[in-house]
């Protein structure tokens, strides 16, 4: 057994960075949070996934990740959480990746730089494919969300807080604050379980805390 | 039958809510696809009598279809509020089936995609082992064969009839396996590789021959040109463009269809550019409501033409579709897609990644979106130079 190396936690983090805002886009298309026109059809691990075309949406997501990314990477991201507000800021439903790597590889992997491994690149693809198709789903499972609803989105960080802060701001202009008690908890939650994935370098929960009442 | 399955895709669709398409059944319980469909609709016809179950439905529709006084073949998967109305504009119905039942209501086709992509990759070697198309003269060529046509390169000399088809058939394996699981389905993507329309429209010669799963591919293949397209709509070269277009143009149009009509999407149709082998949008004319948006194009490139270099790499002409952006003279950010010619050579990578913006449709909605815009302006105004190589390599991957 090892552990990753440093820039092997790059490469991990830059993969469920890179799926997470594939999802985002996703979520705000499948849940309505904004209207369908902005969304186009893109191509990612293989498969039709709606991306929006909105740059000031999507420079707000990638800001996000990259600050994200650093948390990431050090393992210090419990969860990435997007949260749909209803016009009174009041959460109606939390989309909850539950995120953690494995502290250490197991001896087949003895190679350094194991993510050029191709077999298993693929089948972590697959995984991250199955998550993709089952978020286009969820409507299936979820109550509609009322009209004018907005997003943002929440990281866990396993140790205190203020530590965090820090490494999070990474970008000028683009504070993160500490979020609001209402923001974090929501009243009477349904709890739906989406999709579970492991594979060696990383594992993640996606499940879905739903307002009970949400109009 | 016995009644078993029913029990199976009950669990598929509700414990696990599955989106179950014909094909997928057919993969998973190895069954021939036909029987996969027949299972599907008595499914959804037992399930809705027995109880009003929320079930949704896909109807794959096959037959000809008139557009302007150009006959052509249309192969269309629609949701089941549409099939009537799809069946209506038909001008004859040559198959009608079940495509997926599933407990969401898909907002579009890409799901139906996805959920095939797996299952269809782990039988590559005999994806269609269940499939009601069938060609006898398609065999795997030997490694001997496969070494000399590779020798051949581009273009494939003439030779012996019986040979071609196998050729063909082999070569799309070979190159594109990844093509063959979409088959039908990627021919609704409007992608514009000729392997994949080869497929399309083999499913349909066999379409038309549901009963007799045997399809006589070689009598059109006397006629064959290098273009394998022309095998089987055997006309002039302006059936091949037309047959994209009109994909395209259904493709638009179900994909129109399915959105709610207030948005009022206007699809244009495309017209042929001789120099080109591919079927070129228009860019979208501005729209007069604030809610509604350009259509979207898909992204297409064409070499229309290419010319040697005297260091030997080639550099080639292409049109690639651009995004121009400008605020107009209502304060609204306005997109315009259009093909502008450049030039690249073949060692570089794809284009740069173009900068899009859409009609800002927030413009008329809640002041609560206003405030919320104006806060992520500030925060994005001061970060148009941040660009985070990894994440950015998204939109520059094809």
């Amino acid at each position: 057994c090892r552990r990753l190396t440093e820039q092997e936690y790059s490469m991990v983090a830059d993969i469920l960075c890179e799926f997470l805002e594939v999802a985002i886009h996703l979520i705000l298309y499948v849940r309505e949070v904004y209207p369908s026109g902005i969304f186009q059809k893109r191509k990612k691990y293989n498969v039709p996934v709606q991306m929006s075309c909105h740059p000031e949406l999507n420079q707000y997501i990638q800001d996000t990740l990259h600050c994200v990314k650093p948390l990431i990477e050090k393992n210090d991201a419990e969860k990435v959480v997007v949260v749909i507000m209803d016009k009174e800021h009041h959460p109606v439903e939390r989309f909850v990746f539950e995120i953690s790597q494995p502290p250490l590889l197991s001896i087949r992997f003895s190679s350094p730089l194991l993510i050029r491994n191709d077999t298993l690149l693929s089948h972590v693809e697959q995984l991250l494919r199955a998550f993709i198709l089952k978020i286009s789903v969820c409507d299936a499972v979820l109550n509609n969300n009322p009209p004018g609803c907005s997003f943002t989105v929440l990281v866990h960080t396993r140790d205190a807080a203020t530590r965090n802060m820090e490494k999070v701001q990474v970008i000028k202009d683009f504070p993160w604050i500490v979020a609001d008690e209402q923001e974090v908890h929501m009243q009477e939650p349904r709890l739906i379980p989406l999709k579970t994935m492991t594979s060696d370098i990383v594992k993640m929960q996606l499940y879905v805390e739903e307002r009970t009442q949400k109009t | 039958m016995d009644e078993l399955y029913l029990d199976n895709i009950d669990e598929f669709v509700n414990d696990h809510d599955k989106i179950v398409t014909y094909k997928w059944l057919s993969l998973t319980l190895g069954i021939h696809v036909n029987t996969a469909k027949q299972m599907l609709f008595h499914y959804l016809d037992h399930k809705r009598k027995e109880s009003s179950a929320q079930l949704h439905a896909t109807y794959l529709v096959s037959g000809k279809f008139v557009d302007n006084g150009q006959t052509s073949h249309k192969v269309s998967v629609v949701r089941e509020e549409q099939l009537e109305d799809v069946k209506a504009k038909m001008s004859l119905i040559v198959s009608v089936h079940v495509y997926s039942v599933q407990k969401a209501l898909l907002k579009d086709s890409g799901p139906l995609y996805s959920v095939d992509y797996d299952a269809v990759k782990d039988n590559l070697k005999n994806c269609s082992k269940y499939s009601a198309i069938r060609c006898a003269t398609a065999v795997p060529m030997s490694s001997l064969e496969l070494q000399q046509a590779r020798e051949m390169h581009r273009p494939p000399s003439p030779e012996p009839e019986n040979k071609k088809p196998a050729m063909n058939g082999n070569g799309i394996l070979a190159s594109k396996p990844s093509a063959k699981p979409a088959k039908g389905i990627m021919g609704m993507f409007a992608n514009k590789s000729t392997p994949k329309n080869q497929d399309s429209g083999r499913e349909i010669k066999s379409e038309q021959k549901e009963d007799a799963p045997v399809v006589d591919a070689p009598k059109s293949r006397p006629a064959a040109k290098a273009n394998p397209m022309m095998n089987f709509f055997g006309s002039q070269p302006a059936s091949k463009q037309h047959f994209r277009k009109n994909k395209r143009i259904e493709d638009s149009d179900s994909e129109e269809d399915k959105m709610e009509k207030k948005k009022r999407r206007r699809i244009k149709l495309p017209e042929p550019d001789s120099s080109d082998e591919d079927v070129i949008p228009d860019s979208p004319p501005q729209m007069e409501t604030r809610e509604a948006s350009p259509s979207p194009k898909k992204e297409v490139e064409a070499v229309t033409h290419s010319y040697g270099n005297s260091d030997g790499k080639i550099r080639k002409r292409r049109r690639v579709l651009k995004s121009r952006t400008f605020v107009d003279e209502e304060g609204c950010i306005v997109t315009e897609k259009g093909y502008e010619s450049e030039s690249y050579s073949e060692t570089e990578d794809d284009f740069q990644p173009t900068k899009q913006a859409l009609r800002d449709p927030f413009k008329a909605s809640s002041s609560k979106d206003d405030e919320k815009k104006s806060q992520k302006k500030s925060s994005a105004s001061a970060n148009k130079g941040t660009k985070q190589a990894s994440i950015m390599g998204f939109f520059q991957k094809k």
